[in-house]
């Protein structure tokens, strides 16, 4: 005969024994602490342009109909599939069904409908409210179906659906995303410690494959001796991004670490005032080029190689051509060019520098090399909203310093009102064709003819491109290497 | 601070008290570094030298090299000048206003204007100096120039309560009256009695400020809001050396010595100039 | 009596209201956009126009600065530019730092800096008083981020004891907290020890040839209780004065020690969002230093005024 008592008894031994492979489990490690420089200003990717707050939440916390994969393809995500028509603007988007927000909200057409009408609104704050102009309407005809219609056939309009600023929100969550952001995303917000850290866990209802992490830390190191001294001594599994290349040798030597240096969508450009005298002459800008030793600058700025360019454009991107030979490093010809444009005794000029130590350090070395052929530059630094302001908007400058990270950004040369000031016809031409151009191959050749086109006219001094220096735990797998798009995927680790 | 009594002790040398002799000294030195960097230094300061970076102090580069690979050395030299162009003209212009103003409101003891000048300088007094310079170098945009003024301006307060606290001691005084029997106007016996009678204790107080000022300097151009690259500044020197502090320790110790330096020689400089010229001012509050 | 402190208050009034303008214009002259910080550098017009009517920069200067006022008096700092979260609760966050690193350095200074005066005092004109006279000029000489600098490379790259910077928060620990305060209050403490070094020794002297001191060495009183009964308890009035004045030089000190050390607190806060351009903050934060420094002096003033019925006539 069973007694209540043994029943009790039995019961207690099964809860035992089924909290042995949790016990098990836990030992091992299933969550991870990750060190980035800047800290979000807030948790919500369509509220403001600051990379930190896509590197945190794009792909963790909120997700797009579409997602960039780390090599920088296109993936479905919460769209299934989605197929253009042949009138080259009508969208049809296959959503996934059975998703949920983190608030137990089902996902829908409506809120996509309402994520896309939002971002055009009139009162709209979305940082790259150009992704969504072309947007003719959105229609809903059923839960699972989006069908959203073009003004004109744009090319990168499915691209664009990847970014921080195109993400699904809820419309009864959506006001409070800055602070606690809920989205479908596999990982879901926590607690925020404002100054030093961000948590998020896993979310047990997510639609695609569980993450193998349960917990997930981001610990917000400004200096860059705390980040070295934090994975040195195990703080921290990894680093986003860290900000002291100085110390990627002595990182390297640390068997416990792995590190990479990988390329980034950052083209970094000694921008360049084309509507402004003297540099509206082409070969003032050409002499600009040749007195550009990349090479040395990117050694001074880094203390190792980094991934020189010859024009605007990414080597992450298939349509990237190597033109950094179009002006090679030449002072005499520079200084041959500068007596052509009537500067036979160089001229003086300013540099305008934004905050970031990159563009402090490029531009010392900058202006010590156009000293050496006779341009005589004197150094202006700036912080960023007054580099805003004077050199962004009012164009109120000579050069400048600054890294281009928005993806495939080249277009930016065909906006007149951008700081460049190059307005040539015939990029924008090109521009525009690119836009309507739907055909990958097509597009790619058109793009290669425009990158040229820049690098012919030396519209800036084309330095570098930004690099993502990752470091992580020997035994940490999953990490990006390079960054086509600023995010960091916690679904992908795991540990080894 | 100068209201606070520096009684060096066992001072019974006469003017020429150790405070004098060593701050002397260490100013000498400092603007003798000054003055040598135009004509030599052992490398251009700003001469780059990317793949002699980072290198430790040796004999070919004594204080070793920076990130760019220029000499530490000659930087120090020519970052000397810095300092020292920064304290002259904040002094210059806290203590040419400031005196002005005083005087003015010495002799307009009271009165509207006396109470309008004192009651601003009070009011400045209210803000943060670092914050009150850190504001108007983001208006105006940082450089050395700018950071003058910000000083210079933060100075004038002092210079205007001393200038204003001494002239009506002098005001006061019997030989005044018979300036003014002389028929001397305010501004003549300004000028010909007040003035001579106060410079010296103007002159002690500019050295003191020229050392706050060489400090304030140094801690804008360590915020980045003073001295601009290429020129050499011991502040932004510092500020670079941090992110090498792990590895390349000598480039954040020599930079702050320098400044510590030169701080303490005017400081002691401005004691032993304050006993030497009036040792009654030693026990004056 | 009464007319007095009426006419002080009234006074306090009139300089706060005179620095929230002073204030407010200054900040209206900076060059920059909030919203453009915020929006990046692909911002739309419209976008722009839509977040300057969000943070409420769309009205006019005059309504903006009553709005301002207006919400200070009634509690409500507004809302950061950056963070968009209320003013107050930032400052709230940021105060669990700087205050306890403050009040730290206080004690430290004092710690160091009145025994260091009482001995000078005590042994006048011998070694041990040049001695401390050379250490208060030292203090005042080293520039406290780089003492914070030497600091870091003995006691973080060195020795390893202490974390080089950055703050983990209270929730950490009380002692792990403490640790990575220790460096920085140490660096703000040196020149305000070496200055109450210098005011307690003064202050000593003077007193010690006061006739009631002679009195007391007259009656027979040994040296030491006279130091301690008589001297010290005097001099201990211009310390505290010093302490209270010396409260904008340790918030100045604050704003640069803080970024040497990366601590969350306010003085990088203001820093940062000048750096940022979050206006909002960098008004109330300057207006809470300037009016926390007006009411000490009007303290200081009130307080003397009360011990001295002459000062009142001024």
């Amino acid at each position: 005969m069973t007694t209540r008592r043994d029943l009790l008894a039995g019961a207690g031994l099964a809860a035992l024994a089924a909290q042995l492979p949790m016990a098990a489990l836990a030992q091992a490690k299933d969550s991870v602490t990750i060190s980035m420089t800047l800290e979000p200003p807030t948790l919500d990717p369509t509220s403001g342009a600051a990379q930190a707050i896509r590197e945190v939440t794009l792909q963790n916390i909120f997700e797009g109909l579409v997602k960039m994969d780390r090599t920088g393809k296109i993936q479905p995500c919460l769209a299934q599939s989605w197929e253009i028509a042949p009138d080259n603007v009508t969208h049809t988007f296959k959503l996934r069904t059975g998703v949920t927000f983190h608030d137990g909200t089902p996902f829908t057409a409506e809120q996509v409908k309402f994520s896309f009408e939002r971002a055009v609104a009139a009162d709209s704050t979305n940082a790259q409210k150009q992704l969504f102009t072309p947007i003719a309407e959105i229609a809903a005809p059923d839960p699972a179906t989006v069908v959203i219609k073009l003004k004109q056939p744009t090319a990168n309009f499915i691209y664009g659906l990847s970014w921080g600023d195109a993400v699904i929100v809820a419309p009864q969550s959506a006001a409070n995303n800055k602070t606690n952001p809920v989205g479908t995303g596999p990982f879901k917000f926590v607690r925020w410690n404002r100054g030093d850290r961000l948590e998020f866990a896993r979310n047990d209802a997510y639609w695609g494959e569980k993450p193998a992490l349960a917990k997930a830390t981001f610990r917000f190191l400004s200096d860059p001796q705390a980040q070295v001294a934090a994975l040195q001594a195990g703080d921290v599994d990894a680093n986003t991004n860290l900000s002291a290349p100085e110390a990627v040798a002595q990182l390297k030597s640390d068997p416990k670490l792995k590190v990479t240096i990988g390329k980034t969508e950052g083209e970094t450009v000694l921008g360049t005032n084309n509507a402004k005298a003297p540099f509206d002459k082409l070969k003032v800008r050409q002499a600009i080029a040749h007195a550009l030793d990349r090479k040395t600058i990117a050694l001074g700025v880094y203390g190792f190689d980094v991934t020189l360019i010859g024009s605007h454009f990414s080597p992450l991107h298939p349509a990237y051509v190597d033109l950094t030979g179009t002006y090679p490093y030449d002072p005499a010809k520079a200084k041959a060019l500068l007596a052509e444009a009537g500067f036979p005794n160089g001229f003086s000029c300013t540099l305008k520098l934004p905050p970031p130590s990159y563009a402090r350090r490029a531009g010392e070395i900058v202006a010590a090399m156009l000293g050496q052929v006779g341009i005589t530059v004197s150094i202006e630094p700036l912080e960023f909203p007054q580099w805003l302001e004077r050199v962004f908007r009012n164009k109120d400058y000579d050069l400048s310093i600054i890294a281009h990270t928005e993806p495939l950004d080249i277009d930016i040369y065909a906006r007149d009102q951008y700081y460049f000031q190059y307005r040539n016809p015939e990029f924008k031409t090109l521009i525009a064709k690119i836009s309507g151009t739907l055909d990958e191959t097509a597009r790619n050749e058109l793009y290669k003819q425009a990158q040229q086109m820049l690098a012919r006219d030396a519209v800036n001094g084309f330095l570098f491109i930004l690099p993502k220096i990752t470091v992580a735990k020997a035994n940490l797998d999953g990490m990006w290497t390079d960054w086509p798009l600023p995010v960091t995927p916690l679904a992908e680790l795991r540990w080894r | 601070m100068s209201a606070i009594d520096d009684t060096a002790p066992g001072r019974r040398h006469g003017w020429l008290s150790p405070s004098l002799l060593i701050g002397a000294g260490l100013s000498v030195l400092i603007v003798l570094a000054a003055l040598v960097s135009y004509a030599w230094t052992p490398y251009p300061p700003t001469q780059m030298a990317i793949l002699q970076r980072l290198q430790g102090p040796s004999a070919a580069h004594w204080f070793g090299t920076d990130q760019f690979g220029r000499d530490v050395f000659s930087m120090i030299m020519v970052g000397a000048r810095n300092s020292l162009a920064v304290g002259l003209g904040a002094v210059g212009i806290g203590m040419v206003l400031g005196t002005a103003l005083g005087l003015v409101a010495a002799l307009r003891r009271d009165g509207l204007l006396d109470n309008l000048i004192m009651r601003t300088a009070d009011f400045t007094h209210a803000f943060p100096a670092v914050l009150t310079a850190i504001m108007m170098t983001a208006i105006a945009g940082p450089g050395m120039l700018n950071a003058v003024v910000a000083i210079g301006v933060l100075n004038l307060p002092y210079f205007a309560r001393l200038a204003r606290g001494a002239a009506l001691q002098v005001w006061a005084q019997d030989f005044i009256q018979a300036a003014r029997a002389n028929g001397l106007s305010n501004r003549q016996i300004t000028i010909a009695h007040v003035l001579p009678n106060i410079a010296g204790i103007l002159v002690v107080q500019a050295t003191i400020q020229f050392a706050l000022a060489v400090l304030a300097e140094a801690g804008l151009s360590y915020l980045g809001l003073g001295t601009q690259p290429p020129n050499p500044s011991w502040g932004r020197m510092l500020n670079e050396a941090q992110t090498f502090m792990a590895t390349q320790p000598w480039l954040a110790i020599f930079p702050g010595a320098a400044i510590a330096l030169a701080v303490l020689g005017l400081n002691l400089l401005g004691d032993g100039l304050r006993d030497a010229i009036d040792p009654r001012l030693r026990r004056s509050r | 009596m009464i007319g007095y402190i009426l006419r002080r208050l009234f006074a306090l009034v009139a300089t706060l209201l005179m620095a929230a303008l002073v204030i407010f214009l200054v900040l209206e002259v900076l060059p920059g956009d909030p919203a453009a910080v915020t929006l990046g550098l692909n911002a739309s017009p419209e976008a722009l126009a839509a977040l300057h009517a969000e943070m409420g920069l769309d009205k006019p200067a005059p309504l903006r600065f009553l709005l301002w006022l207006g919400g200070m008096a009634t509690g409500d700092l507004g809302e950061s530019y950056t963070y968009r979260v209320p003013v107050a609760q930032l400052i709230g966050e940021r105060m669990a730092v700087t205050l306890p690193l403050a009040v730290l350095a206080i004690l430290l200074a004092v710690a160091i800096g009145m025994p260091l005066g009482v001995v000078a005092a005590s042994r006048h004109g011998k070694a041990v008083d040049a001695g401390v006279m050379a250490f208060a000029q030292a203090g005042l000489a080293i520039p406290n981020f780089w003492f914070g600098l030497l600091l870091v490379l003995v006691f973080a790259v060195g020795l390893g004891w202490l974390p080089a910077n950055g703050f983990p928060g209270w929730q950490a620990g009380l002692g792990v907290a403490l640790k990575s305060l220790a460096m920085p209050a140490l660096a703000l403490a040196l020149p305000q020890a070496a200055i109450i070094a210098r005011v307690t020794r003064s202050a000593m002297l003077d007193t010690l040839q006061e006739d009631f001191v002679r009195t007391a060495r007259a009656k027979g009183l040994s040296e030491s209780t006279t130091m301690r009964r008589h001297a010290l308890r005097n001099a201990l009035i211009p310390v505290v004065t010093i302490l209270g004045l010396q409260f904008s030089v340790l918030i100045a000190g604050a704003i640069i020690i803080e970024n040497v050390f990366a601590l969350p607190g306010l003085g990088r806060l203001v820093f940062q969002a000048i750096a940022q351009h979050d206006l909002i903050v960098v008004k109330d934060l300057v207006m809470l230093f300037a009016g926390l420094a007006i009411l000490i002096n009007f303290a200081v003033e009130l307080l003397y005024g009360l011990i001295d019925p002459r000062l009142r006539q001024a």
